[in-house]
């Protein structure tokens, strides 16, 4: 009886609630109808194109390069979208070239550098069809599918972008001779997307709250360790403190910058880990800036010369100090606002308001006091956070599991002044 | 910052949580004097100051008994060959549940501070509780490396709490309320099957599921001590009124919370005997098992032998 007065009564005038189903519906349909409206809005669409198109012909003329010389060599360079297959078939000659020998019948035949390449080329679309079966997640937001994430920056734009700055790697040479050597370029190739990938996927791991333990340990110590090792290697290349005082401070103060996250996620609690971080690493990265600024105000040439020693070693003692620095932060750093975040992922099924069971009590809730609804959009002047009993029925029937009760308690704690995520302790 | 709304103007019982609140900025260490040392410690909780509070209020005249909870369990334990060793109130302090979900979060953290502190002293193992949000918050609030928390009915399940038949040829329907902090709170380890389980083993007991129940189960209408007005009454009646249409006898719960409401409520709506609107007992599960258990009560069960009947209404204190 009930159900069938609040049908009558609510839901019979409304657009979105039919009473009659199938082809032979007679009633208003909610929405705007495809024709005329949605075709008119298309037409007008496509025509404003068109005209521009047309404009655009008429008003630009398109450049036409210098006409060929037979005499000089072209530069042959691909179109930019396939630069880094270009890159890559050109890295290839690092691979071994060998005969496959014939199997079962089949013929025998040459592995090249052109098949280098090719699979070489095809190495992050492996990753693409391996991922639905590494990581099945339910999620399809980056910030919130950490893997997915770390192995898009690390291949798609990383490795890309270095596989194409490859592809032109002699005028890249040629136009900063201080890098060094090609191979300097190529190890750009594997050393930048590792640590990004290693940096995106800690530093998405944390904004979601993941617990992280001994695992974020490891990046940054083999950091640490790569650097050490590494700085030792150019100093008893290039002869020792004595002969390149200047560059061994340099080396010690990057290693010093590595060092610090490192020991702090290994030893030092987490929130004192951060300060820690903030105060050394701060005061170390400046002192490093500010000395190199005041040498090169002083002294240019000896800048210049620490320069030459240091920067075609970069890729290690330059890259792993900032690294370190960054995922250390992004991994220790708490999010202002954690349950906001998670609350983002709420899709608005309102099955929590069905269940609240103050919503059931309080009068004025005939579509007014939604506590789930108000404190997410914050229209709750306080009433709905305080009335709340943190009886948790609307995370039961969550079909994301968002702990509603803990937003509440972070959101209490901080009208009282006190940040309280996960309790108001360390993690 | 002084809040615009928060909690002070709403908590019901303001003396009560001044006096635990005070507590929590003396963090001396008293001497702490043990009776039996042990790796099994129980921790009775806030349930002797409940008991105060609800004798000495307007609303209950004495009728709900907290203290049983202590003696219940301790028999309990003994049952299953653990002597625990007694958290005492006269050394620990309140486990602070209350006060962080009240927004307090620094008194909180002396509390937990301090508890932790003490428990990590005293060598404790396994951490028994019998109240359900003394066990959320010591099993995910604190962080006690190396102590196992335990609610009461799951350590009692799992040591095999064999209940003697008492012989009683009419039948008893008992339901249980979930509560929230002990189920579906709980990422790890929710009680959901061991109480029943436990009310199964006794043998003139049928367990009634109420309309809503396990993870869905509506709350018992109070949490945190925060309210007490006609809107959570409304929610108490609901839930009562659940636990009438199934046909109770008894309406057990592991949750001194929400004893505390259902037998307040309970007790409003006796007007004179046999004339109660709920007619059935409101009962701690610990209550419940200790009392179809042979045997005395470890410290006289805080129990008034001469009185057969709960007080009426109007009479203070059960004279």
């Amino acid at each position: 009886m009930e159900v069938e007065r609040v049908r009558d009564k609510v839901f019979e005038e409304r657009p979105g609630f039919p009473t009659q189903y199938g082809p032979d519906r007679t009633d208003r349909q909610p929405g705007s109808p495809l024709v005329p409206h949605e075709t008119y809005r298309d037409l007008v669409t496509v025509l404003l194109l068109t005209a521009m198109l047309f404009f655009l012909t008429a008003a630009i003329v398109p450049s036409l390069e210098k006409p060929r010389n037979p005499a000089e060599t072209p530069f042959i360079v691909p179109d930019w979208y396939v630069l880094f297959s270009y890159g890559l078939l050109k890295l290839a000659e690092i691979l071994p070239e060998f005969d496959m020998p014939g199997v079962l019948g089949l013929p025998g035949w040459r592995v090249t550098a052109g098949f280098w390449g090719f699979v070489l080329t095809n190495v992050p679309l492996i990753y693409l069809v391996l991922l639905p079966f590494i990581d099945r997640g339910r999620e399809t937001r980056p910030a919130k599918a950490p893997l997915r994430s770390a192995v898009g920056v690390s291949f798609l734009f990383v490795w890309m972008f270095f596989a194409s700055m490859y592809s032109v790697n002699n005028l890249i040479l040629e136009k900063w001779p201080v890098i060094g050597s090609d191979d300097v370029l190529k190890a750009f190739m594997f050393v930048p997307p590792f640590l990004a990938f290693a940096g995106t996927y800690i530093g998405l791991r944390r904004l979601g709250y993941a617990p992280m333990h001994w695992w974020r340990v490891v990046p940054l110590m083999a950091a640490f360790l790569v650097t050490l090792a590494h700085s030792l290697l150019i100093l008893a290349t290039i002869g020792g403190w004595s002969q390149y005082g200047l560059v061994a401070l340099f080396l010690g103060l990057l290693t010093g910058i590595t060092f610090v996250p490192a020991f702090a996620v290994t030893w030092l609690p987490e929130k004192n880990a951060l300060r820690a971080i903030m105060a050394v690493g701060g005061s170390l990265v400046l002192f490093t800036l500010a000395l190199w600024f005041l040498l090169w105000y002083y002294d240019p040439a000896s800048t210049f010369g620490t320069m030459v020693v240091l920067v075609p070693n970069m890729h290690t003692v330059f890259a792993l100090p900032i690294f370190s620095f960054i995922t250390a932060y992004m991994s220790l750093r708490r999010p202002y606002s954690t349950y906001e975040y998670l609350l983002n992922e709420c899709y608005q099924c309102g099955k929590c308001h069905t269940v609240c069971p103050v919503t059931k009590v309080e009068d004025d809730a005939i579509g007014g006091l939604n506590l789930v609804y108000n404190s997410f959009k914050k229209q709750h002047d306080g009433v709905p956070m305080w009335t709340c009993l943190a009886c948790d029925a609307c995370s039961a029937v969550c079909p994301l599991d968002i702990k509603y009760s803990d937003y509440i308690l972070e959101e209490r704690a901080k009208v009282m002044g006190q940040p309280a995520v996960d309790g108001g302790g360390e993690e | 910052m002084i809040p615009e709304y928060g909690p002070g103007r709403t908590v019901p019982h303001p003396v009560l949580f001044r006096l635990l609140d005070s507590e929590a900025d003396d963090t001396t260490v008293p001497e702490i004097k043990v009776e039996h040392r042990s790796e099994y410690a129980y921790y009775p909780g806030c349930v002797d100051y409940y008991d105060q509070e609800m004798q000495f209020s307007h609303a209950n005249y004495g009728e709900t008994n907290h203290g049983i909870i202590f003696d219940s369990s301790i028999k309990l334990l003994r049952a299953v060959g653990i002597e625990p060793m007694i958290l005492d109130r006269s050394f620990m302090k309140c486990c602070g549940h209350d006060q962080l979900w009240q927004g307090k979060v620094d008194l909180f953290r002396k509390m937990r501070d301090y508890n932790a502190k003490i428990i990590k002293m005293l060598g404790v193992k396994t951490l028994i509780t019998s109240c359900a949000e003394g066990y959320r918050t010591f099993r995910l609030d604190y962080k006690l490396d190396g102590v196992r928390v335990v609610h009461i009915t799951q350590i009692l399940f799992e040591r095999g709490l064999r209940v003697p038949a008492t012989g009683d040829a009419k039948r008893i329907r008992v339901a249980y309320q979930d509560p929230c902090r002990s189920c579906r709170q709980m990422p790890v380890d929710p009680v959901y099957e061991e109480p029943r389980e436990l009310i199964r083993r006794v043998d003139n007991a049928d367990l009634v599921e109420l309309k809503t129940f396990r993870a869905d189960a509506q709350c018992c209408g109070v949490a945190q001590m925060m309210y007490c007005n006609d809107k959570t009454k409304g929610l108490t009646y609901s839930r009562m009124d659940e636990a009438r249409e199934a046909g109770a006898d008894y309406l057990l719960t592991a949750c001194p919370k929400c004893l505390t409401h259902f037998g307040c409520l309970h007790h409003e709506n006796k007007w004179r005997p046999g004339e109660e609107r709920y007619k059935y007992r409101v009962m701690d599960i610990t209550h419940f098992l200790a009392e179809r258990l042979p045997g005395p009560w470890p410290t006289g069960g805080n129990v008034d032998e001469r009185r057969k009947e709960p007080p009426l209404p109007g009479k203070k204190g059960g004279g």
